[in-house]
C-alpha cells in the first residue's frame, strides 16, 4: 500500500511537471498582436508579397508609422523617411533629387510609395528584394540619413515610448535594426491607393468625360496604323488596373545614359539605362518625372514618348516602331490626344490616399 | 633590413595583383546565360556556347505583322529533361500540377504547364531559340527567346529569356 501511494505521488508530480513545461512552452510565444486587414479591390489581384516572418499586425503597422516619421533615425535628428516621401505628394518630395543629411543630392529621384504590396524588387534598379531589405538602405546611407542606424537603435532603446511599442509589436522591448525595418515595411504595405476616379469608374461609380475616355482608350491601345487603330501603347508597360507591372525598361531618355541603371547591378549590357517602370497612380502629384527628375510636368513626359525617344541597343522594344501613321517614324499623337491622355492620367489621383489620416504623421498628434 | 626588403616585395606583389584584377574586371563583360531551376534534379546555367552544343530544331512563327519567320533553337522539353524535370513517363499525378515560369531580363514573366511542353501530350514544339533566319537574335530579343508556334498572340514568346523556373502550383 505504502509503495502504491508513493507511485501515486510520483505520477502526480510527473503530471504537474509536464503541465508546467507545457505552460512554459505556450508562454514562449506570448506576443498578442491583432492582424491588420489589408483592404484592396479584387481587380488588383492577390500577387502580393508579405514574408512569413513579418505578418502585418496593427501593432507593427503603428510602430512602423511612428518610425517612418521618426527624425531620431537620422544623425542630425532632422530627417525621417517622410522627409523625401511626403503624403500630400503621394509620398514623393517634389524635387528632382532629394537632399539628405549633408545636402549631397541623392543619385535618383524619390519614388512614390503606393501599392508597394505588389512590388517585389525595390528602388529604381530593383536592387532590394522585399520592403524589409529596402527600408534598411536609406537608413544606412551616409548621405540620406547619415548612416545612423546602429546609434539610432541605442537612442530609441533609451526613449520612454519605443521599448513598449516594440514589445507590443514583436513581443519584447528590444529595439533592433531588423525590427525597425520590419515595422517600417509593415506600415508601407498598408499604403494602398485604390480610390481614384479611375477606381470609381471601374466600380461603375464615375462617368468619365469624353476627353478622359479618349485618353483612357489611347493609353490602353497599341497603334495599328494599317488598321487605322490609334493608340499610345502606354498599357504595354503600365497596364492592368493597378497601372503597374514589375518591369525594368530603357525608355529612350538617352542614347548614352549617364546613369547606367540596372546595368550597374547586373553587369549585363542589355540592362544599360534600364529603370523601373513606375506605377502611374497619383502621377499628377509626383513631378518631376523619371529617375533623374528631368521632366517638370506631364506635358514634357508625353512629348518625350511622342517625339524624343533616343535610340540605343537596350531601348525597350515596346517603344520601337509603334507609329500611329503609316510609315510614321515616331508615335505620332496629336496635341488633343496628348492632352486627353493627361486627362486620363489625372483620373489616377487618389485624394483619399493623400489625405488618409492613417498614413499621416503620428508624432504631431502627441504634441 | 632583410625583413624590410621582404615586406617591400610582398607589398609590391599585392599591388600588382590588385591592379591586374581591376583591369581584368574592366575588360571582361558578363556573359548572358539562361538558367533552368526550381523543381529540377540538376539546375542548369547555359551560356550561348553551351547552348550551341545542344541539338537544335527549326520552328516557324508569325511575327506581330503576320510574317512567317524561321527560328532555330532547343526544344524546351529537351532542356527540361537535361535538368531532370519530371517530364515524359513521370508527367502524371501531382507532377501535372507543375508549371514553368519563364522570366525575361526586363522582369516580364509568363507560365506554361509542363503538359504544354511534353510531346506525349502535344505535337506543338516550343523552343528556346538562339537564332532567326540563320542569324543571332537582335538586341532586345536575344540572346535567347521563347518561340511558341501556333498561338494567336505572340505574348508568350518571351524575349531576352534568362530563367526557366519549375514550380508546383500551390494554394
Amino acid at each position: 500500500m505504502q509503495i502504491e501511494s508513493h507511485y501515486k505521488k510520483f505520477t502526480l508530480l510527473l503530471v504537474f511537471v509536464a503541465a508546467l513545461i507545457l505552460v512554459a512552452a505556450t508562454n514562449a510565444d506570448p506576443v498578442y498582436t491583432d492582424p491588420y486587414k489589408l483592404e484592396y479591390p479584387d481587380y488588383f489581384g492577390n500577387r502580393i508579397s508579405i514574408p512569413d516572418h513579418n505578418p502585418t499586425t496593427k501593432q507593427g503597422v503603428y510602430l512602423g508609422r511612428m518610425l517612418f516619421y521618426e527624425t531620431k533615425l537620422s544623425s542630425s535628428k532632422t530627417i525621417s523617411c517622410a522627409s523625401c516621401h511626403q503624403q500630400k505628394l503621394a509620398f514623393t518630395d517634389g524635387k528632382a533629387f532629394s537632399s539628405g543629411i549633408n545636402n549631397v543630392p541623392t543619385k535618383r529621384n524619390s519614388m512614390s510609395l503606393a501599392n508597394l504590396l505588389w512590388v517585389r524588387n525595390f528602388f529604381w534598379d530593383g536592387r532590394a528584394k522585399g520592403l524589409e531589405a529596402q527600408a534598411i538602405i536609406p537608413l544606412n546611407d551616409a548621405h540620406e540619413m547619415g548612416a545612423y542606424l546602429d546609434k539610432a537603435v541605442k537612442d530609441l532603446q533609451k526613449t520612454k515610448n519605443y521599448p513598449a511599442l516594440f514589445n507590443d509589436a514583436f513581443g519584447s522591448p528590444d529595439v533592433t535594426k531588423d525590427r525597425i525595418a520590419m515595422a517600417i515595411a509593415q506600415f508601407e504595405r498598408t499604403l494602398i491607393s485604390a480610390n481614384s476616379p479611375y477606381d470609381k469608374y471601374l466600380r461603375g461609380e464615375y462617368k468619365p468625360t469624353a476627353a478622359e475616355l479618349n485618353g483612357m482608350e489611347m493609353f490602353m491601345n497599341s497603334a495599328e496604323a494599317n488598321k487605322n487603330i490609334r493608340g499610345a501603347s502606354c498599357a504595354q508597360c503600365h497596364g492592368t488596373p493597378k497601372i503597374y507591372m514589375e518591369l525594368f525598361h530603357n525608355n529612350g531618355l538617352d542614347s548614352i545614359p549617364k546613369d547606367l541603371g540596372r546595368e550597374s547591378l547586373t553587369g549585363m549590357a542589355n540592362d544599360r539605362g534600364r529603370f523601373r517602370v513606375v506605377t502611374l497612380r497619383n502621377i499628377e502629384l509626383t513631378a518631376p518625372y523619371m529617375h533623374d527628375g528631368r521632366f517638370k510636368n506631364l506635358e514634357e513626359v508625353l512629348d518625350h514618348y511622342n517625339e524624343h525617344i533616343m535610340p540605343s541597343k537596350s531601348l525597350s522594344v515596346t517603344l520601337q516602331n509603334r507609329p500611329n501613321d503609316v510609315d510614321g517614324k515616331s508615335l505620332g499623337l496629336t496635341a488633343t490626344e496628348k492632352a486627353n491622355i493627361i486627362s486620363f492620367l489625372k483620373m489616377l489621383t487618389d485624394s483619399t490616399f493623400v489625405n488618409n489620416p492613417k498614413f499621416s504623421n503620428p508624432h504631431i498628434k502627441q504634441k | 633590413m632583410k625583413k624590410y626588403y621582404l615586406s617591400t616585395i610582398v607589398l609590391a606583389l599585392l599591388f600588382f595583383i590588385t591592379i591586374s584584377q581591376s583591369v581584368h574586371a574592366q575588360t571582361v563583360a558578363k556573359e548572358a546565360v539562361v538558367k533552368v531551376e526550381g523543381e529540377v534534379l540538376k539546375p542548369l546555367s547555359l551560356s550561348l556556347s553551351d547552348f550551341a552544343k545542344l541539338k537544335h530544331v527549326d520552328v516557324t512563327m508569325k511575327s506581330r505583322e503576320g510574317v512567317l519567320q524561321q527560328y532555330s533553337g532547343v526544344p524546351i522539353f529537351d532542356l527540361l529533361r537535361l535538368a531532370g524535370v519530371t517530364v515524359g513517363k513521370e508527367l502524371k499525378g501531382e507532377n501535372l500540377t507543375k508549371y514553368m515560369l519563364v522570366r525575361s531580363s526586363d522582369g516580364y514573366e509568363v507560365v506554361f504547364s509542363l503538359a504544354e511542353l511534353d510531346p506525349s501530350f502535344t505535337n506543338r514544339v516550343v523552343i528556346l531559340a538562339d537564332s532567326k533566319d540563320g542569324k543571332p537574335l537582335a538586341d532586345g530579343v536575344g540572346p535567347f527567346r521563347l518561340v511558341v508556334p501556333d498561338e494567336n498572340k505572340p505574348a508568350r514568346s518571351a524575349l531576352e529569356v534568362t530563367n526557366l523556373i519549375i514550380r508546383f502550383a500551390k494554394d
